[in-house]
């Protein structure tokens, strides 16, 4: 290919191309999803939403999750702050081991959660007889969610404390601050980004969380039933509708929250 | 450690330097302080008064910001004491000690409005909002920055945020002012403006302040007095004309400046340099006869002369070859090679902490270099070549290192 003055052809072929690639791995199958479920027209799609298991396991999921992102704001920052401000003996070791979950399959803490707290877990055989029962319920789903995602919220919130200068807080604590204040007051504020994300983040991902709820939840529906487990259990009935409706909300969804998330990070970390 | 107190100096009397007029608004008593093995400061003392500006000067590695840290309270010392106003702070947290600090990078928080920033340590303090709004006014008309008032510290200048910076830790009005190296993160031409500026805020205020830097220009303009520190100790302390012009230490003489360094000998009343006879002026008895000293002198104490005929008031040093002759914009400076044959009783072991010269010299000859203004260098002018008679308009005589 010769080069064209002022004009390099490379750009708009590589452009061209990135296009093509991402068409078979992400337009297309989510244009399924909409081409699919519409197809019956709008009337199907809306009783297949309104049936009250669906709209229970979608209830379920997004409280879960809350609960869940709750959880991970406040942990993560607490978690972010001391492994950030302080170093000591086995700190790396801690680093290591917030972060391991990211590469544990999701079956595979969920089963673990399972053997800890089940009836015949470690921990669960003898809480039970005393008529604590934490796995298939929404406690379940909700441990399991912060377990799967904590990383997550501590991956995007303590970069930002790694990076912040100590300078800050040593400016508000030589003006008078308490720690607290320059905590409220100084810190926080440099987070709020970071916080936003990393609850986004965390929320997004619990909503699909799969693989640990099913095995943890019991996937009870109309009890312990959240979204992802409701469209693979209609999806087994041969139900493709049912399923089809709660998968384009969930897809929705996640739109919606990666939209918020890119939109609100230029917002959000104005300095 | 080299003590102040040896010096032979021409033509002055006792420097005044280790009290100040008033009595101190701040000061450090004996702080040493050490970072597990490594002792990074010894028995530092010093008295800030109440208006003055005190200036740490300092290469990297001197100390200067750990003495800053230790004020502040961000660091403990190891021993000593700080006291502030009468009241002993060593063991008090930085927020209950009230002392401004100016980072470096300033440390201006970046989501609040210039307001917002300034207001801050009354915020804290719980006071009343009217109370709050008109301070921040008033220190807002104080550093001219009204008009940026709702501005955030990202959209000002370095020099704006700097002022910003000030504003905000006179607030509550501090019982001290650190500067970090304040101007470090400017270029020079801003720098310059801003430390007058800042100089006449501070005279403004009446406010004890501290200021640490490497720069020997901006100690020497900001400074009421100036401390040189050294590998963890202070050198001496002294207004800014005392420290350059009648330096306590070898040390001293080389940060601020360029100086010349010349191994001499006492001897009847001179100070041999080789065959080279200097008489020795004022304070002979501080020196036995057989002492060794070093002679030291800036390149614009060196006065050239064609002939043998000097002017009054010059100690003759000797002949010397001019080797070369650079143009420096507001002056010339011209190298010369100075005979100084004759044995050397006193040429120390260590190699000599030149900053003037290229090489330590051997023998028989030593470098040395001299500065003329503008009007002299073209009255008369002088040739690579030449020999010219050397001569001194003043000079600091110092023990050598390791002599008693």
């Amino acid at each position: 290919m010769r080069h064209v003055r002022g004009f390099d052809v490379v750009r708009p072929l590589s452009i061209g191309m990135l296009i093509f690639m991402m068409l078979p791995l992400v337009f297309l199958p989510l244009a399924s999803i909409f081409i699919f479920g519409t197809s019956n027209g709008l009337d199907k799609f809306w009783s297949a939403l309104t049936q009250p298991e669906a709209i229970f396991a979608l209830k379920l999921s997004m409280a879960t999750s809350f609960w869940a992102t709750v959880f991970n704001v406040f942990f993560g920052l607490f978690a972010s702050y001391v492994l950030s401000r302080y170093n000591f003996w086995g700190r790396n070791a801690l680093i290591v081991t917030i972060s391991l979950p990211t590469a544990i399959p999701t079956a595979v803490a969920g089963f673990a959660l399972l053997l800890l707290w089940g009836p015949y877990g470690t921990l669960g055989r003898l809480l039970t007889p005393h008529g604590f029962q934490l796995m298939f319920t929404a406690g379940a789903i909700i441990l399991a969610n912060i377990f799967v995602t904590f990383p997550l919220a501590f991956g995007v919130i303590k970069p930002v404390f790694d990076t912040m200068s100590r300078s800050l807080e040593e400016a508000s604590a030589t003006i008078g601050a308490t720690r607290w204040q320059t905590f409220w007051h100084v810190t926080l504020p440099s987070l709020r980004g970071a916080i936003v994300s990393g609850a986004l983040l965390t929320f997004a991902r619990a909503v699909g969380e799969f693989g640990s709820t099913i095995l943890v939840s019991g996937n009870l529906a109309g009890r312990t039933q959240t979204a992802p487990l409701y469209i693979f259990a209609k999806f087994n009935e041969g139900q493709i509708e049912a399923a089809n409706a709660i998968a384009i909300v969930l897809a929705l969804f996640s739109f919606l929250i990666f939209s918020v998330l890119f939109l609100a990070r230029d917002w959000l970390d104005v300095d | 450690m080299v003590k102040a107190k040896e010096t032979l100096i021409p033509r002055v009397v006792e420097p005044v330097s280790n009290t100040p007029a008033s009595p101190a608004a701040a000061s450090v008593i004996g702080i040493s302080k050490r970072f597990g093995k490594a002792s990074v400061l010894e028995n530092i003392s010093f008295d800030v008064a109440e208006g003055e500006v005190l200036v740490l000067l300092g290469a990297s590695g001197s100390g200067k910001t750990t003495i800053l840290r230790i004020i502040a309270g961000l660091e403990m010392p190891y021993t000593g004491k700080v006291v502030l106003h009468g009241r002993e702070v060593t063991e008090l947290p930085a927020r209950e000690r009230g002392v401004g600090v100016i980072f470096q990078s300033y440390a201006l928080f970046p989501k609040m409005t210039v307001e917002k920033n300034i207001g801050y340590g009354l915020r804290i303090r719980k006071r009343k909002r009217k109370e709050i709004r008109e301070t921040v006014n008033e220190l807002l008309q104080l550093v001219q920055l009204e008009e940026h008032r709702k501005k955030y510290p990202s959209q000002l200048s370095g020099g704006q945020q700097q002022r910003v910076a000030i504003a905000r830790t006179l607030a509550y009005k501090p019982e001290v002012l650190l500067f970090d190296e304040p101007f470090g993160a400017l270029d020079t031409q801003t720098r310059v403006h801003l430390r007058r500026e800042i100089r006449t805020l501070l005279k403004k205020v009446n406010v004890p302040s501290i200021f640490i830097t490497h720069d020997q220009e901006e100690a020497l303009e900001l400074g009421d007095r100036v401390a040189v520190l050294n590998v963890g100790h202070i050198e001496q302390i002294g207004t800014p004309f005392e420290i350059y012009n009648r330096p306590a230490t070898e040390y001293v003489a080389t940060f601020l400046g360029a100086a010349n360094v010349l191994d001499a000998v006492v001897r009847n009343g001179f100070l041999e340099v080789g065959s080279v006879q200097i008489p020795a002026t004022v304070d002979k008895e501080k020196f036995k006869p057989g002492d060794c000293v070093k002679i030291i002198f800036r390149p614009e104490d060196v006065s050239l002369n064609r002939g043998d005929f000097l002017q009054k008031g010059l100690s003759r040093l000797g002949n010397a070859l001019i080797e070369e002759i650079n143009f420096v914009g507001a002056y010339e400076r011209v190298r010369l090679r100075m005979d100084v044959s004759g044995a050397d009783e006193c040429k120390t072991d260590e190699t000599p902490f030149y900053l003037t010269t290229q090489t330590p010299e051997r023998q028989s000859t030593k470098s040395i270099i001299a500065t003329r203004p503008k009007p002299e260098a073209s009255a008369t002018r002088l040739h690579v070549g030449e020999r010219v008679t050397l001569a001194l308009t003043s000079f600091t005589v110092l023990p050598s290192k390791g002599a008693s």
